[in-house]
């Protein structure tokens, strides 16, 4: 456990110097307050652009709260994901690529310390730019068209993060199989496409498919009761989330640590 | 005598090579090792099975007398041959997270920290990012880091051969002043540095094991030692009578001087002083030249 903490603490330091801890948010709020924002201002930007065409007729569609996060979702679960992607595919092999790993590994670290410190620390940069975030967006939708209820947004928040959960855990799970940090990203991109794919073609079997997470939380928001497919998908992503760790600890305690 | 590490039939097979091709040797507790090798020997590989780094494909590593797979690391202290350090740390804070994550409390390991910085030398670069540290400082770094738990087992993977004349005399004397704490085993491809710090080498190429023992052992096996006369005139024909004598096999004139390697300086000395006053030979110098180290190394290299 101190260990553990030990390790948890040289991570955060670590993204805090490389400025990881500002810039990972400061994206992350620009992703999701760009599209309601610039959605609400659209027919001022098209007037100051020189307006429509003559005899051209464009109708604002009326845009709910629930709408306007859905585009923010929409942002974060690709360009989110892609930075989410980009920021965790070293933490481990890159570390060992370097050979920093020998001088941490020939100590007497116990392997589980080791990857759930990277975990933890990863998990921390994630989850709060992904919270502030969304916190921004849901300020900015409730100023401009109209404030979501909290709990509604608590909510979404909490089943819509698990997803993030399962994305950095992916990413350590390859971290541990390869030791290209380019490999570890494509993996965990893939993986993250070929789950959504086959969700979405197999949409009714795979009800609770960790990639239906965002759906079922969306869903609830429009309708207001928890159906049982988003507490499904919830279980699911957790369990996988447990799995592929464990699997992890495996993996990595059968690797040769030296560069 | 007591070992505190033994490695029998260690073998380490790469995708498409055997690096280390079944060694057996021992390490005597307390004593300074020198594992020494020309390049490609297999002086990294060994060392890093040692600390745990790498798994053998074969044979058995035990720690005086714990079980063979117990987590040995605690007792080992390492610096690899090229160490790479996160460079966004301090020295201190780097020394802190290896102390800690080596077992130690917080308290000890900033104690141990200011306390080695003093030992190697780094004390004012304390606070610096490692980043900005030049390459002799890391290496000073590396050995720090490896010694804060203080472990039984030292290993340093060529901890001099990156160093100036200067650093290279700080270092070897701190293992001077360290093998009175543990038991040292450092690799090299330098005879002169294991000459001056161990007591015992392993003579490593072509990932065997060619001699081991101490260093008086080894000289002694390798002793050969050459005579070198030097006459006023008339080289040639002395080469030829030196040729005759008994106990003089092979002599040979190099640069005006005559060199005759011999096996018993004693006898050989004899036959040459007795020869050399009944004839009055007009010998101007009489040199005896012991072989070098480097001589014993190619010579076992080569074997
Ligand atoms: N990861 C690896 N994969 C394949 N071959 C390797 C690997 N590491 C080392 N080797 C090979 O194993 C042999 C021994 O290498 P090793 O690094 O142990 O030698 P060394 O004695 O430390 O050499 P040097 O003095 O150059 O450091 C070399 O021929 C090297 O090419
Ligand atoms: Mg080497």
């Amino acid at each position: 456990m101190r260990q553990w903490q030990t390790l948890v603490k040289k991570e955060l330091l670590g993204n805090f110097r490389d400025r990881k801890w500002i810039w990972v948010p400061i994206v992350l709020i620009l992703l999701a307050v760009m599209d309601p924002v610039s959605n609400y201002y659209l027919p001022q930007i098209l007037d100051a652009v020189g307006g429509l065409p003559d005899g051209a007729i464009y109708e604002m569609p009326q845009v709910t709260g629930i709408d306007a996060i859905t585009m923010s979702i929409s942002q974060l679960s690709s360009l989110g994901i892609l930075i989410f992607v980009l920021i965790s595919m070293g933490t481990i092999a890159g570390e060992r690529k370097s050979g920093i790993a020998e001088l941490i590994l020939v100590k007497p670290v116990s392997y589980t310390a080791y990857i759930m410190s990277k975990w933890t620390a990863l998990l921390a940069l994630v989850l709060v730019s992904y919270i502030v975030s969304m916190l921004f967006a849901w300020y900015y939708i409730g100023m401009l068209y109209e404030f979501i209820p909290i709990g509604d947004f608590l909510l979404l928040l909490f089943f819509y993060g698990l997803w993030f959960i399962l994305v950095v855990t992916l990413s350590i799970f390859y971290n541990t199989v390869f030791r290209s940090p380019g490999l570890v990203a494509f993996s965990t991109i893939a993986t993250i496409i070929v789950l959504s794919v086959v969700t979405s073609m197999f949409g009714q079997k795979l009800n609770y498919s960790p990639s239906n997470l965002s759906n079922h939380a969306l869903h609830y928001l429009q309708t207001g009761d928890i159906s049982g497919a988003l507490i499904g998908s919830a279980v699911t992503t957790i369990s996988i989330c447990a799995l592929l760790l464990v699997w992890s600890i495996y993996i990595f305690q059968t690797k040769e640590h030296a560069s | 005598m007591m070992s505190i590490l033994s490695v029998t039939g260690l073998r380490k097979e790469y995708k498409n090579m055997t690096a280390v091709r079944g060694v057996d040797f021992s390490l005597p507790e307390g004593k300074c090792i020198a594992l020494i090798g020309p390049n490609g020997a297999g002086k990294t590989t060994i060392l890093r099975i040692l600390a745990g780094l790498l798994k053998q494909t074969d044979g058995a590593v035990t720690f005086s007398g714990k079980e063979t797979n117990a987590d040995i690391r605690k007792f080992i202290g390492y610096l690899p041959q090229y160490p790479v350090f996160p460079s966004w740390m301090t020295a201190r804070e780097f020394l802190l997270f290896s102390g800690e994550i080596a077992g130690l409390t917080k308290e000890e390991a900033a104690r141990r920290a200011e306390d080695l910085a003093e030992q190697v030398g780094i004390t004012n670069a304390l606070d610096k990012r490692i980043s900005d540290f030049s390459g002799g400082m890391k290496q000073r770094l590396g050995i720090a880091q490896a010694i804060i738990h203080s472990p039984q087992l030292l290993l340093l993977d060529e901890p001099v051969s990156s160093l100036d004349p200067i650093g290279r005399r700080d270092v070897l004397t701190l293992l001077e002043r360290l093998k009175k704490e543990m038991t040292i085993l450092f690799s090299t491809h330098i005879l002169n540095d294991a000459e001056e710090v161990c007591d015992e080498l392993l003579l490593l190429h072509d990932g065997e094991i060619n001699e081991a023992g101490s260093m008086e052992a080894l000289r002694e096996k390798y002793q050969t030692s050459v005579i070198e006369v030097e006459f006023q005139e008339n080289r040639q024909r002395y080469l030829e009578k030196l040729k005759q004598l008994p106990g003089i096999t092979a002599c040979t004139l190099e640069r005006q001087i005559i060199k005759i390697p011999v096996a018993d300086i004693a006898q050989a000395r004899k036959e040459i002083f007795q020869a050399a006053a009944e004839e009055n030979w007009p010998i101007i110098g009489f040199n005896l030249n012991r072989a070098s180290l480097e001589d014993l190394f190619m010579k076992a290299v080569k074997k």
